[in-house]
């Protein structure tokens, strides 16, 4: 026999294995658990409301793939993997990469307001300085 | 005090100017250098930029009569000279000269770099070791590394059009149409080099070159450490990128920016 062959029907094996419901209740849960703990901070205010748009749409896109029937097989079989844990891995690795991107960019921002805010008050200091001096000469 | 500027020579500034220092724990040399403006430029203002020194900078500065600007946290080289830049503009300056606190810059230089500035033949002016001279010949001695790096700035400056001797530079007089471009977000504070040049040309700025005699910095180039030289490249080249980003400015100026 072929060894490709062998192999594309070893690939379908994984792919048609039945879905845990334990996996599945996990995912559920998972996903509900992150909501609310997004949601818990944004209360508390320990999480700023313009933040909260990236991880509300991780733990709702958590939840689609994890409560639609066969949608994450349907992805597996699409991106070409041979088992659903490696694109849950995938997807996973996927929104860390947006996330740490997305901090990037937010530091970069706060580094610049704070360079300005910094010269700001060194140019009020010496505008005092001066206007001290010319107080007193 | 800006009354006795105009009676002491067409090289001085009768219009509101400004000298800036960015200094960092520099105790030791700053107040001479203070005290040599005030002898070359009489009635400028010397404002220093205390990057967050550990030493008596500050005091020092004050006592040799310099405005201190203060900052509150440690910028860097490209940070401290646009606090100075944003304190020039706020308070209306026409001209500015900023020079190094180290006493490599001499103030007996700061006239004639003034000048072309004063007299409109230049937006801004770089005080140049190597650019020709008719009384003498450029005599600064520069390492291997330091003259490898000089020599590539030079080429990066060439081929965005700007023609330079001495692209590393930190001194020059500017007019107010340079403070205006450099206080704005375009400025790229992290190293200010040979992109700052190149960012002025791209605005349309007319820039040129006055020979000027530097003493041998007295703290290693960080050429010199480790890695820094390529780190150094890498941050040069992305700063030339995000410039290719920023509009050509066209306007009058355009004409006159080639001869510099």
């Amino acid at each position: 026999m072929d060894r490709s062959v062998e192999l594309e029907r070893l690939r379908s094996l994984f792919l048609n294995a039945p879905e845990s419901d334990a996996t599945r209740a996990l995912m559920v849960i998972g996903s509900l658990v992150l909501i609310a703990i997004v949601l818990w901070l944004v209360r508390r205010r320990a999480l700023c409301e313009e933040h909260t748009p990236i991880w509300i749409a991780i733990s709702v896109g958590l939840a689609i793939v994890s409560l639609v029937p066969g949608m994450l097989g349907t992805i597996t079989r699409w991106i070409g993997a041979w088992t659903m844990a490696s694109t849950l891995f995938f997807l996973g690795e996927v929104c860390l990469v947006a996330l740490c991107l997305s901090f990037a960019v937010r530091h970069s921002r706060t580094s610049s307001d704070l360079r300005q805010l910094g010269q700001e008050v060194a140019v009020l200091r010496a505008t005092l300085d001066a206007l001290e001096r010319e107080h007193l000469d | 005090m800006s009354d006795s500027a105009s009676e002491t020579g067409a090289a001085n500034p009768s219009a509101r100017g400004l000298v800036i220092m960015p200094a960092r724990n520099e105790a030791t040399r700053i107040g001479d250098v203070i005290d040599g403006v005030s002898r070359a430029l009489p009635g400028a203002r010397v404002l220093v930029i205390d990057d967050d020194s550990q030493d008596e900078t500050v005091d020092v500065a004050r006592a040799a009569g310099a405005l201190v600007a203060p900052l509150p946290i440690h910028l860097g080289y490209g940070g401290a000279l646009q606090t100075g830049y944003h304190f020039a503009v706020r308070r209306n300056c026409a001209w500015l000269i900023q020079m190094d606190s180290d006493g490599q810059h001499r103030p007996e230089d700061l006239p004639a770099l003034l000048s072309p500035v004063l007299d409109g033949r230049c937006d801004l002016a770089i005080g140049s070791r190597f650019a020709p001279r008719e009384d003498e010949t450029p005599d600064y001695e520069m390492d291997a590394v330091r003259s490898l790096g000089r020599r590539s700035l030079a080429l990066l400056g060439r081929i965005g059009g700007v023609y330079v001797t001495d692209p590393t530079s930190g001194l020059q007089a500017m007019n107010a149409a340079a403070l205006e471009l450099f206080t704005s977000s375009w400025y790229p504070v992290d190293y200010p080099d040979i992109d700052v040049l190149l960012l002025a040309h791209r605005r349309g700025l007319r820039l040129c070159e006055v020979p000027v005699t530097m003493r041998p910095s007295p703290r290693p180039s960080m050429l010199h450490s480790g890695w820094m030289p390529v780190y150094y490249a890498y941050r040069m080249f992305l700063s030339l990128w995000a410039l290719s980003a920023i509009p050509r400015s066209g306007g009058g100026r355009e004409r006159d920016s080639r001869g510099g």
